[in-house]
């Protein structure tokens, strides 16, 4: 679909980082959280933003950071949105559960939660994400677990993991739970570990072919470039920043998406202007809505995927009309029998 | 029978029509409606009847078009799960 066409008034969705605080220092993470950051925004300047997003009719709010369990505010936070009718989901590390934090998720059809595993097995996930992490993830999964929580277990993946991606789906399905696999992107910590994390060709050509065998893993927005086909219908065919979605920083500064959170893509701060003056108006916005890189216009696959990722894109080349260098054409060019 | 938004599901207005979300798989369905959909039809409130006087009344459209074409939509809606007119 072409977004000219279908124009939308505000975000489907929003990615909120509610803070940088975080107690892990995982190598991937995409906005290199690990203390807060200074001016971060109040619980009253909060519900004024879910306000505004409320009334401009936002269906959905992905919490992550940070780690969001880590805010003091958040959980009065979350119930407030609720009130709203927002939908939201909220992504943990699953190692600093409260009681009340499992109350609160149990007790409302509003949320989802995706707990952050990478790894089937202790010695993967702790390469990613820390030591002793897997046994604490688990014991978070454990908590969440039977409890009538729409649960997911999200692995980012990598170079690391990618060969236990059924083995996660395992795991996560023995604890009711859903596997959601999200595409490794070089932002934040990501840049310094990208080299060693990052998936090879022939790599890229697996994953392909296994996430088109396997219909009911979920990837939200992250492989529509890099995947055949048969899984077009899944999910969106092209990216979906300043068109359907857009990021907010802790401290209220709104982005593309998240891994875009550079100055030079800045929309504005929500202490300054409305959302939606932001949405409708900053020139990053309308500048990413027009975004379709020019070398990608002659290829036969544009159709379906408008030039694939623009942070790996940019980040990698330093060029938004890059094409994105791990879609399908790309990888088939050193794997020819994937197409 | 009037309509109702399908549980889990929500809707809000475009430039271009109607967009409906459904919480269960995060789907969204775009539905090029123009100004004769609104919102509130959906709230369990307004049958066929009602709506096609509503937007005979707005659009100044012939009614029998707003007929020719309602139902069919109407029922795309339910199929695709979005709207329901079973009683809750």
């Amino acid at each position: 679909m072409k977004y000219a066409d279908w124009p939308l008034s505000a975000p489907v969705n929003i990615t909120w980082e509610i803070t940088h605080q975080c107690n892990l220092k995982c190598a991937h993470c995409l906005s290199s959280s690990s203390v807060a950051s200074p001016g971060e925004l109040s619980l009253d300047e909060c519900r004024g933003i879910v306000d505004q997003l409320a009334d401009l009719k936002v269906f959905e709010i992905n919490f992550g950071g940070g780690e969001p369990l880590l805010k003091e505010y958040f959980l009065p936070l979350l119930r407030y949105i609720h009130t709203k009718g927002i939908v939201t989901c909220v992504s943990t590390n699953g190692t600093v559960l409260t009681d009340e934090a499992v109350e609160v998720f149990a007790g409302s059809p509003l949320v989802n939660v995706q707990v952050s595993l990478d790894g089937a097995t202790a010695e993967v996930n702790d390469r990613i994400r820390g030591r002793g992490t897997y046994e604490r993830i688990i014991r978070g999964i454990e908590r969440l677990a039977g409890k009538n929580i729409s649960l997911s277990i999200n692995t980012v993946v990598t170079s690391y993991n990618y060969a236990q991606l059924d083995r996660l789906k395992a795991l996560a399905a023995s604890y009711g739970a859903r596997l959601r696999v999200s595409r490794f992107r070089p932002s934040g910590r990501a840049r310094e570990s990208w080299e060693a994390l990052k998936l090879g060709p022939e790599q890229l050509r697996e994953l392909s072919g296994w996430l088109s065998g396997e219909p009911s893993i979920l990837t939200g927005d992250s492989f529509f470039s890099i995947s055949q086909d048969g899984r077009r219908h899944l999910g969106l065919d092209m990216c979906g920043a300043c068109k359907m979605t857009c990021c907010i920083d802790p401290v209220g500064d709104v982005f593309p998406c998240a891994f875009m959170q550079s100055p030079e893509f800045c929309g504005g701060n929500l202490r300054e202007k409305t959302f939606k003056e932001i949405w409708d108006n900053a020139p990053a916005f309308r500048y990413f809505r027009r975004l379709e890189p020019e070398s990608c216009k002659k290829c036969p696959r544009f159709e379906n995927c408008r030039g694939g990722c623009p942070a790996v894109a940019y980040f990698l080349s330093g060029d938004l009309n890059s094409p994105d260098p791990e879609c399908l054409m790309s990888w088939s060019r050193h794997t020819p029998q994937a197409i | 029978m009037p309509f109702r938004l399908a549980d889990g599901v929500q809707v809000r207005r475009e430039s271009w029509g109607l967009l409906f979300y459904r919480q269960a798989d995060h789907k969204l369905s775009f539905v090029r409606s123009g100004d004769w959909l609104r919102p509130a039809y959906f709230n369990g409130s307004w049958g066929l009847e009602s709506i096609t006087g509503d937007i005979a009344r707005r659009t100044g459209v012939p009614v029998e078009i707003i007929e020719r074409s309602l139902p069919p939509l109407a029922s795309r809606l339910a199929d695709s799960r979005v709207i329901s007119n079973e009683v809750r």
